[in-house]
């Protein structure tokens, strides 16, 4: 036994030789069929209905499932999937897709426009959580012919493109979903698609196992015969479970920053950055605008001064991350939508400037050095943030702000703060998503006051002149000038603080190395891995 | 004629349950009121960003506009109709969810059961026999290092050692999910992978057993019937075996039913590290997702377990210690 297994180690050494002479030709090397990829994700979804819950372990096992009518590449540029070609109409108002043929969902009845116009009009504008905004300006689908769809717009749309994927906008087939409630509908957990993976079994607490769609539209893929989505509780055993290989990808947060940097040293596990493009999440410090002290933006732009980005970043992120101080997510500067000509709260004299703004503010100095007093609602989701509260909290410190740190669970915590607003300050993070008109604006246009609905805009914020900037970056079709409104959008939200942005994350995807092409896509681990294959 | 008394006594407990059990689900459904938060809140909070409208579409599905009250009501007449309700998370029935969870509980269960009983009695007798030698004071601090180790350190332990290093036992789940096994070998399987989860879980209650029994049997071996024996001329060991052990054995039956009362929901520890699908990490996340029906149903059928197992106990002293008698008046 021990002997077979060295045997087997002079082999792979002897392959990992070959490969690393032949770099070069690794993209060209051929895919072989077969294998089962072991995807962990944390924590169990609560369902496998991505039409109706945007939950991102939902996405992670559904996105294999369902196809999208469009796919990305890492530039954010549309690609062609379930639709093989698009044209927009110069008014933006009218968008017709030209859908693939013979493509057939996993119980063997073919895809046609009427799926399309089904899972638009009836599901995703109805009750899909983003989708009700996404689409709202959707006012027909029309299906002149069985290839065909028509999207007939109220106003320009030009961020819906950029919500097409499977993972955000999956087609359903409308003979089985169109039975019944959609909300309560019996096939969310056993669904059934046009993607590259079927649905067999859901062992609650333990796997949901997807085999090989052998009719897939794209010939000859996918190359992996199964992927087994695993949930363990523990961080622990999540990382025991890919030291061993026994676990083969797993992404996001599943893995925490340690022992990532731990599994990166082993000779069998790669650490992948990429395939998070299309999320972006930018780390934000939030403030109660609507209460003294934060009602004052001096006060506000001398916390953002306050935070080294950089010692953030190294000592809490482990690295993984990137300064910043604005809303939108430098992977948008290939789109133009990211600019870079903000106020720069990212100095090395921040203290200093932070402890003038602070005078300046009305809030000098007492005999025992504080200014004021507030608390700080530390974010509940693991290890990180709550480093992260804690820094801050010594980050205060130094500018004469005592901040005392408050811990509640996720519940408690959405609805101090997005419910009550019953908070002095808090952190967060928001994903930019696909489009700024999806992931951006929420944050603090007016419009998305909305008490009890969480990760909008909790601080809130209100400002004509920006929300009149966001309003027609909304509706505008040309990309350039969309790009000027938002450059101008950026400047006047960071100027005023009503949140400090200070980082965004990369977050980590720990891959076996016996597993290639697996994060082939800015979507990562919500991408239909139709390309991943074992060696 | 014990016999019928026995079955009557039974049927008398299992009518008193009922009253009790009702209490325990008001009891919870009001406690589990006083969180912050509810089911709606946290699945728009994972959703990211849902309209006003998605949320209040949400409350009014789950019947969460309706007053506290009502709720209540509602919940009680189902209860009674054995209708646990409606998951809106999981978008299952509770009833199967928690049937679902519920053989690999019983399994884990079991195992621990008689790994730490067995193991326990085994060792505190031994530890009795050995009384002030170097193997009592052996097992005595091996117990007392046992019971001390909090749970998830030995868990990981046992991964790092037995999984990582020598490749003996899977590091978590319950079954080979690239092999995907059948019949015999899927048994053998599971029982594989059964291994390290029995043996975090069973540490703290062997080393409880372990001491319990050690000290019963010392008293036991000083009583008089024990005296009687030696009078008789019988041997350190077989008194020990036939008289002591019989009534050392009822403070450990205790100790399981209440054993039996923990390791249903308060496996969640080793569960979590070992990812074994049991009911305490369903009832778990239920809590952090404000699930309630999920979870008052997880708490329904405890109180049941735990009742039974009362009953069970009870039952059983009866078995064992011929004095006592079921029934009020004796």
């Amino acid at each position: 036994m021990r002997l077979v297994r060295c045997f087997a180690a002079a082999v792979i050494a002897v392959g990992l030789g070959l490969a690393g002479a032949s770099v070069s030709l690794e993209s060209a090397q051929a895919q072989k069929r077969g294998g089962t990829l072991v995807q962990i994700t944390q924590p169990e979804p609560p369902s496998l209905g991505s039409y109706i819950s945007t939950a991102n372990p939902v996405g992670q096992v559904s996105s294999k499932i369902y196809d999208g009518l469009l796919e990305y590449d890492f530039d954010l540029k549309p690609l062609p999937s379930l639709a093989e070609s698009w044209t927009i109409s110069d008014d933006g108002k009218t968008v017709t897709f030209r859908l693939r043929s013979g493509v057939k969902f996993h119980d063997g009845s073919p895809f046609t426009s009427a799926d399309v116009q089904f899972t638009f009009m009836e599901v995703l504008k109805k009750v899909h959580p983003r989708g009700i905004n996404t689409f709202a300006e959707v006012t027909a689908v029309e299906t002149p012919d069985p290839q065909t769809v028509v999207f007939r717009l109220n106003r320009p749309a030009p961020y819906m493109m950029s919500a097409l994927s499977g993972y955000e906008s999956p087609i359903l087939p409308r003979h089985v979903f169109s039975q019944g409630d959609i909300r309560t509908h019996q096939n969310a957990n056993s669904p059934i698609g046009t993607g590259p993976f079927k649905f067999v079994e859901w062992r609650r607490g333990e796997f949901v196992r997807l085999d090989r769609n052998a009719d897939y539209w794209k010939p000859g893929l996918p190359y992996l015969d199964r992927i087994v989505v695993r949930f363990i509780g523990d961080t622990g055993t999540r990382a025991a479970a890919l030291e061993k290989g026994e676990a083969h990808v797993a992404g996001f947060g599943a893995v925490p920053y340690n022992d990532v940097k731990k599994l990166e040293k082993l000779p069998n596990i790669q650490i992948v950055t990429r395939g998070y493009e299309m999320l972006s999440p930018v780390v934000e410090l939030m403030f109660n605008t609507k209460k003294a002290p934060f009602d004052n933006a001096k006060v506000r732009q001398a916390i953002s001064y306050a935070i080294d980005r950089k010692f953030v970043i190294d000592n809490i992120w482990f690295g993984f991350g990137k300064p910043t101080s604005g809303p939108i997510s430098s992977n948008f500067a290939p789109t133009g939508l990211y600019s870079a000509n903000v106020t720069d709260y990212n100095v090395p004299d921040g203290v200093e400037r932070a402890n003038r703004l602070l005078d300046e503010a009305g809030f000098p100095r007492k005999a025992d050095g504080t200014r004021f007093e507030i608390t700080h609602d530390i974010t509940p989701y693991g290890e990180e943030w709550r480093r992260f509260g804690e820094y801050t909290q010594q980050a205060l410190a130094k500018i004469g702000i005592k901040a005392n740190v408050r811990y509640e669970d996720v519940a408690t915590w959405l609805k101090r703060i997005y419910t009550d607003y019953d908070y002095d300050m808090s952190s967060n993070h928001l994903f930019n998503l696909a489009d700024p008109v999806l992931g951006v604006h929420r944050g603090f246009h007016s419009r998305f006051v909305r008490p009890g609905t969480v990760f909008v805009n909790g601080v809130r914020w209100s400002d004509p002149r920006s929300d009149d900037l966001m309003d027609r970056a909304t509706i505008e079709p040309d990309p350039k000038k969309r790009a000027e409104l938002y450059a101008e959008v950026q400047k006047i939200v960071v100027d005023a603080a009503p949140l400090a942005w200070t980082h965004e994350i990369s977050f980590a995807t720990v891959v076996d190395k016996r597993y290639r092409d697996v994060i082939m896509s800015p979507l990562g681990m919500f991408s239909s891995f139709d390309r991943a294959w074992r060696e | 004629m014990r016999g019928g008394k026995l079955i009557r006594y039974i049927l008398m407990r299992l009518l008193q349950a009922v009253p009790v059990v009702l209490g325990v689900v008001v009891l919870n459904f009001l406690l589990l009121q006083l969180a912050p938060g509810d089911a709606a809140t946290v699945l728009a909070g994972e959703a990211g960003g849902a309209p006003p409208e998605y949320v209040e579409q949400l409350r009014s599905r789950f019947g969460l506009d309706k007053p506290v009250l009502v709720q209540l009501v509602v919940y009680l007449k189902n209860i009674l109709l054995l209708d646990l309700g409606f998951s809106f998370r999981n978008n299952a029935p509770v009833l199967g969810l928690i049937l679902d969870r519920l053989w690999p509980t019983l399994l884990l269960m079991g195992a621990t059961l008689i790994v730490s009983v067995g193991g326990g009695v085994t060792l505190g007798v031994l530890a009795a026999i050995w009384v002030r030698t170097w193997r009592d004071h052996l097992i005595s601090v091996v117990a007392v290092v046992a019971y001390a180790t909090p749970l998830f350190w030995v868990g990981l332990m046992l991964i790092l050692v037995f999984s990582i290093r020598l490749d003996w036992f899977p590091t978590s789940g319950m079954e080979d999910v690239v092999a995907f096994n059948e019949g015999w070998k899927r048994v053998v399987d599971i029982a594989h992978h059964l291994v390290l989860p029995t043996v975090t879980l069973s540490l703290f209650y062997l080393a409880l057993y372990a001491r319990l029994m050690r000290a019963t049997v010392l008293e036991q071996r000083g009583a008089e019937y024990a005296t009687t024996a030696r009078a008789k001329g019988l041997t350190e060991r077989a008194i020990t075996l036939r008289h002591v052990l019989r009534n050392a054995l009822l403070p450990i039956v205790t100790m399981a039913g209440v054993q039996v009362g923990a390791l249903l929901g308060g496996s969640v520890v080793v569960e979590t590290v070992f990812a074994w699908p049991g009911l305490g990490q369903l009832a778990f996340q239920s809590l952090f997702a404000r699930d309630f029906n999920l979870l008052l149903g997880i708490f329904f059928l405890s109180a049941c377990v735990v009742v039974l197992v009362n009953l069970v106990v009870d039952v059983i002293y009866v078995l064992l210690d011929p004095r006592i008698r079921v029934g009020g008046n004796t």
